[in-house]
C-alpha cells in the first residue's frame, strides 16, 4: 500500500474487454438514470478487423489535473482527497464547457425538454454520490447510488465479467495490470 | 465438460474455441480463457465463420465456411497423422477404431481441407503442430457445432481429436463445451427430451421398469398411460419438428395429430420454421404456456380462444438446485415468496397432477427411501425441495449422483469461502471435497470427480477410466483398457467391465452372502440397494467400468465422422463429392429430408448468400426475458443482420437501409442492414433473439395488454433453412442461405 492518500482510478484492460456491456447496464440500473444518459459507454475500434478490433469501457477518469474543473465557469466541480471527480447539480447551469474540455466524452446531458435543452450535466460519480448529504434521498435522486460510502466497489466494475475495469488506489490498479503483463510476458 | 473452467486457467496451454462465441454467450467462461492467457500465456485459437468478439481475442483466427467443421478436424489430423505426432500410447491402450479415422484423415490434404472449409492450407498446418507441440490444449465448443445436419458428427469429431492429441483425462485438456443458459446442464441430465428418462436412461423396457421401482408405481399402470404399448419405448416429438405432428405435411407416425401444446420456459420462438410454427399453433385445439414472462408464442399465433398463459415463478422465488456448465450442482435459496399470482413451477406440475387424477404416483417416490437395502415408503408427507434432490440422488446412477444430498448441497452453497476457485479443492471443514460434487459422485462420501476419465486419481478422489458401455468386445476386439492402463489405487489391474450383478464376484475378487445377492439389482445401473457401488468403490473401482474410448458408432448411418455438405450448400460441385444423408424415415415420429432437399435444386444460384445465426451479448434465447428492460434493449434497439459493405452495396444497400432476406422454403423477413466487417461479402449474420415481427408483420396488437417489450422484431428463425441434425433433429441453424433485396 502506498503511504498517505489513496488515489482514486478506473483502468480499463483492453485485453480483457469482450464488450458485454454489464458496466455500462449496470450503471444505468444502480443509479436508475433515464435511457439516453450513458454514464459508462463500451467503444469498440477497428471492429472486424484480426489484429486491430479492441473494446474498451469509457466513463469519467477522475482525471488529477481534471480539464472540466478548469474550464467551468460556475465553479460547479470538487475534487475529493481520494481524487474523485464531483460536482454539484444545483450549480450547474448546463453550458457544456466541460463537454468540450473532456478527453473522454464523459459529462452527459438529457436532452428530453423541447428544443433538445440541456440540463444539469450529468457523469459518472465512482459511485461516490455527490455534495448532498451522504446517503440522503436527495443525494441519491441526483447523483445516484453512493456505494463508496457504504464501503463498496463501483458497480461497473464489481460485475465487470472479465475483470477488464479495474478501480480503486491508482498503486493498486497498477500492481493487478503489471502482474497481468509480466506473467504473460507480453504487451502493455 | 470434461474438465472446468478453473482447470482451463490453471492449466491449458492451448484453447482451441469452435463454434462458440464466449464472450457474447458466456462472458464469465470467457473470463476464464482470458485469464489462462495472462497466467499461462495459453494461446487463444478461434474457428468461426464470424469474426466474434472471441475472435477478436484470438491469437489465431479462422474463418470457416458455415457447416465444415467435420473437414477442417480432419484437416487438422491429417497434419497431426502424417508426421506422426499422435499420442500413440494412448491410442494404442485406451481407444478403439482409431484406424478408420486416420485412414479418413489421410484423404483430408491441407490443400483439400482448405477448398472446402475456406481456411488457408498453411493456417491448417500452423494450428496442427500448435495443437501437437503444444500440450496440454482443451477443446471448446458450443451451438456451432451442434446446430448442423452433421451435428452429431461434429460433436464426435471434437473429442476424437483430443483422443488422437491423447489430451483427455487430463488437466488442461478434455473437452469443454459451454452451455448458454441457467442450468441447462441440469435439464439435459433430467433429460428434458423426447427420447429418453432422466439420466440418460433411454426408453427401453428395462428402463421403464426401474423408474417405475424407483418412482414406487405398478408398471403395467404406467404402461397403461400410453395410447398404446408401443408407443411407450418410442421416441416422441422433438422440439425441433413437434408441428408436423399438427400439420403432418410430411409422413409423420403418431396415435393421433399432435392436439394440445404445453410450453414451460422453452422460448420455442427461438426455433427454426418460424412460419411452421405459427401454423401449428394457430391449428391447435389447445395451448398452455407457462412462464415469468409472455412467451412470444402468445404473440406469434393468430389464434383468438383455447390459449392460456400460466404465470410462473422465477428462480427467486423457490430454492433447489442447478446443475452447471461442469456438472456441478448449486444450491439457491429463495429470497421471496412468488409474488402475485404465479406459482413455483413444481406446484403448477402438482396441480394438475391433481386434476388429471395421478397426484399420488405422481409424488409418491419423495416419500420412499431405501432402508435395509430396498426402497420403501418411509413417510407420510414429503418436504420440498429437499426428497425430490434425495429422489435424483437415489436413482439417478448411471452418471452418478449418489453422492447429492441436499444437506451436501447446502453445505457447498453456504461455504462459497472454504473453496479453491481454481481447484475446486475444499478447505478447512470442506477438506476432501470438489466444489459443487462434479459428477461422478458416487455416494454420500466421494467427493466428486473434476476431471473425467483421469486415471492417475484413484476412483474415490474422482478418477476414473472410460466408460463400458458398448459391449465387451466388437469385430473381436476387446472394449476394454489395455492392461497397462490401470486407474490408481483400483485392486483391478487394467480394463475391466462395467459391473452387474453376474459378474461382481469375478471381477472384484469377492463373494457376496445369500441377502445381498437378493437384493442386488441386476447391474449397477439400476441397483437401488447401492450393494454394488459399495464394493466397487471399496475396491477402488468405478461401477461403470475401465473401458476404450470408442470412435466408431457401428449404429450410427456414419460409423465415423465424414464431411458432408450442408443441406444448403454455397458449393454445389462439392454436395456432389460430399452429399449429404438419405432422406430419414421416422426419427421422432416423422420423416426427414436430407439429400433430396440438398438437390431439389441448386441453391445457390437463387440464394447466393450464406446465413449464420448469431447471439448478441444483451439478448439471450428467444430475448423476450431481456427485451423487457429498457437498458438492455437500449443497447439493440431493433432487429439487424451484419453486413459486409461491399455486399450491402451490391444491392444498392446504405447503412442503416431496410433489406428483405429470403428462405429457400419462401419465406422471408424484414431488416435493418448492419455495415459490419465481422462478416465477408459471401455471408450475413443474424441474431436470433427477436420475435414480435412476422414476415414484415408487426404482431403488437398481440401482445396482452402491457406486456410488450421495447423492442421486438423478426425471428431469424423465420428464415432459418430447412435442415435437422440425423440423429438428434436439432435443426441447422448455423448454415443455410438466402437472397438479400432491398426494402
Amino acid at each position: 500500500m502506498s503511504n498517505g492518500q489513496a488515489r482514486m482510478k478506473f483502468y480499463c484492460d483492453t485485453t480483457r474487454c469482450i464488450e458485454c456491456f454489464a458496466c455500462s447496464v449496470a450503471c444505468s440500473e444502480a443509479h436508475e438514470l433515464p435511457v439516453g444518459i450513458s454514464r459508462r459507454k463500451v467503444v469498440t475500434m477497428h471492429e472486424g478487423i484480426p489484429g486491430k478490433e479492441y473494446s474498451i469501457s469509457i466513463a469519467c477518469m477522475h482525471c488529477t489535473d481534471a480539464p472540466c474543473e478548469q474550464v467551468c465557469p460556475v465553479d460547479c466541480f470538487y475534487i475529493r482527497e481520494d481524487g474523485i471527480v464531483l460536482h454539484d447539480k444545483n450549480k450547474c447551469i448546463g453550458c457544456g464547457y466541460c463537454l468540450y474540455a473532456c478527453p473522454f466524452g464523459a459529462p452527459q446531458f438529457p436532452r428530453d425538454g423541447a428544443f433538445g435543452t440541456k440540463g444539469a450535466m450529468d457523469k459518472c460519480t465512482m459511485c461516490a454520490g455527490g455534495p448532498e448529504e451522504t446517503n440522503s434521498a436527495r443525494e441519491r435522486h441526483l447523483y445516484g447510488h453512493n456505494r463508496i460510502a457504504e464501503g463498496k466497489v463501483p458497480i461497473c466494475a464489481a460485475v465487470c465479467a472479465t475483470n477488464a475495469l479495474l478501480v480503486g488506489d491508482a498503486e493498486e490498479v497498477s500492481t493487478i495490470y503489471r502482474k497481468r503483463v509480466s506473467s504473460r510476458g507480453k504487451g502493455a | 465438460m470434461t474438465n472446468h473452467f478453473g482447470d482451463v486457467v490453471g492449466h491449458s496451454k492451448v484453447i482451441f474455441i469452435i463454434g462458440a462465441n464466449s464472450a457474447a454467450a458466456n462472458p464469465i467462461g470467457m473470463k476464464h480463457f482470458l485469464q489462462a492467457k495472462d497466467r499461462n500465456n495459453a494461446q487463444l485459437i478461434v474457428v468461426d465463420p464470424v469474426f466474434t468478439k472471441t475472435a477478436a481475442k484470438a491469437d489465431h483466427f479462422l474463418r470457416i465456411r458455415t457447416g465444415t467443421d467435420v473437414a477442417l478436424v480432419y484437416g487438422l489430423m491429417h497434419v497431426i497423422f502424417k508426421n506422426g505426432w499422435e499420442d500413440k500410447e494412448f491410442i494404442k491402450t485406451r481407444v478403439y477404431g482409431m484406424d478408420e479415422i486416420k485412414a479418413e484423415a489421410m484423404k483430408w490434404t491441407p490443400e483439400l481441407t482448405a477448398d472446402v472449409t475456406g481456411i488457408p492450407a498453411e493456417q491448417i498446418v500452423q494450428i496442427a503442430t500448435i495443437l501437437a507441440k503444444t500440450k496440454p490444449a482443451t477443446v471448446v465448443w458450443a451451438l456451432g457445432i451442434t446446430q448442423h445436419s452433421t451435428g452429431t458428427s461434429n460433436t464426435r469429431i471434437l473429442p476424437i481429436l483430443q483422443l488422437v492429441l491423447g489430451n483427455m483425462g487430463k488437466n488442461g485438456g478434455g473437452c469443454n463445451i459451454i452451455r448458454g443458459h441457467d442450468n441447462v446442464q441440469g435439464s439435459t441430465d433430467m433429460c428434458c427430451l423426447a427420447d429418453s428418462l432422466s439420466g440418460y436412461y433411454g426408453l427401453a423396457e428395462g428402463s421403464w421398469k426401474y423408474f417405475a421401482k424407483s418412482w414406487g408405481v405398478d408398471y403395467e399402470w404406467l404402461k397403461g398411460r400410453f395410447a398404446a404399448p408401443e408407443w411407450m419405448q418410442a421416441k416422441g416429438f422433438s422440439l425441433a419438428k413437434w408441428w408436423q405432428g399438427v400439420l403432418q405435411e410430411e409422413t409423420t407416425y403418431s396415435s393421433s395429430p399432435v392436439r394440445a401444446l404445453w410450453v414451460q420456459g422453452n422460448g420455442i420462438t427461438s426455433m427454426s420454421q418460424q412460419v411452421k410454427i405459427q401454423e401449428a399453433l394457430d391449428k391447435l385445439d389447445l395451448v398452455v404456456l407457462v412462464d415469468p414472462f409472455v412467451n412470444e408464442a402468445a404473440v406469434l399465433t393468430n389464434r383468438k380462444d383455447d390459449m392460456y398463459l400460466l404465470p410462473a415463478a422465477t428462480q427467486f422465488e423457490t430454492e433447489g438446485s442447478v446443475t452447471a456448465t461442469n456438472r456441478t450442482s448449486q444450491w439457491r435459496s429463495k429470497v421471496v415468496d412468488p409474488l402475485y399470482e404465479s406459482k413455483t413451477d413444481h406446484d403448477i406440475m402438482f396441480l394438475f397432477a391433481e386434476r388429471f387424477g395421478f397426484y399420488d404416483e405422481y409424488t409418491r417416490a419423495m416419500k420412499m427411501a431405501v432402508k435395509d437395502r430396498e426402497l420403501q415408503p418411509v413417510k407420510e408427507e414429503f418436504v420440498w425441495p429437499d426428497d425430490a434432490c434425495r429422489e435424483i440422488a437415489r436413482t439417478i446412477k448411471t452418471i452418478g449422483l449418489g453422492g447429492w444430498t441436499p444437506e451436501r448441497l447446502r453445505k457447498h452453497q453456504e461455504n462459497w469461502h472454504m473453496f479453491d476457485p481454481l481447484t475446486l479443492e475444499g478447505k478447512g471443514p470442506m477438506k476432501g471435497e470438489y466444489y459443487g460434487l462434479p459428477w461422478p459422485s458416487w455416494d454420500e462420501n466421494h467427493p466428486g470427480s473434476p476431471v473425467l476419465y483421469d486415471v492417475n486419481t484413484p476412483v474415490t478422489a474422482g478418477g476414473m477410466g472410460f466408460r463400458n458401455r458398448f459391449g465387451l468386445e466388437h469385430d473381436g476386439v476387446s472394449q476394454l483398457a489395455d492392461p497397462s492402463v490401470s486407474v490408481k489405487d483400483s485392486k483391478i489391474a487394467g480394463g475391466y467391465p462395467e459391473i452387474t450383478k453376474d459378474n461382481i464376484e469375478q471381477v472384484l475378487g469377492i463373494t457376496l452372502t445369500a441377502a445381498e445377492k437378493e437384493k442386488m439389482g441386476a447391474n449397477w445401473k439400476v441397483d437401488l440397494s447401492g450393494i454394488i457401488n459399495e464394493k466397487c468403490l471399496a475396491a477402488g473401482v468405478a461401477p461403470y467400468g475401465n473401458a476404450r474410448a470408442r470412435v466408431k458408432v457401428w449404429q450410427f448411418p456414419d460409423p465415423i465422422p465424414k464431411h458432408r455438405e450442408p443441406i444448403h450448400s454455397s458449393r454445389p460441385d462439392l454436395v456432389e463429392r460430399f452429399p449429404s444423408y438419405d432422406d430419414q424415415k421416422n426419427n421422432f415420429r416423422v420423416d426427414v429430408k436430407f439429400v433430396s432437399e440438398q438437390k431439389a435444386q441448386e441453391w445457390v444460384k437463387d440464394f447466393p448468400t450464406m446465413l449464420v445465426s448469431m447471439r448478441v451479448v444483451n439478448l439471450s434465447g428467444a430475448g423476450m426475458l431481456e427485451r423487457t428492460s429498457k437498458y438492455l434493449s437500449h443497447l439493440t434497439p431493433e432487429m439487424f443482420a451484419n453486413i459486409h459493405p461491399d455486399l450491402a452495396l451490391q444491392y444498392g444497400l446504405r447503412d442503416g437501409d431496410m433489406m428483405w432476406l429470403h428462405a429457400p422454403q419462401g419465406t422471408k423477413i424484414r431488416v435493418k442492414a448492419q455495415y459490419s466487417l465481422t462478416v465477408t461479402p459471401d455471408r450475413i449474420a443474424l441474431p436470433y433473439n427477436f420475435a414480435g415481427v412476422m414476415q414484415g408483420v408487426d404482431l403488437s396488437d398481440n401482445y396482452p395488454e402491457g406486456t410488450k417489450p421495447y423492442t421486438i422484431g423478426e425471428s431469424s428463425n423465420t428464415i432459418t433453412n430447412y435442415g435437422f441434425d440425423i440423429i438428434t433433429q436439432i435443426p441447422e441453424y448455423n448454415a443455410g442461405l438466402c437472397r438479400i433485396e432491398k426494402a
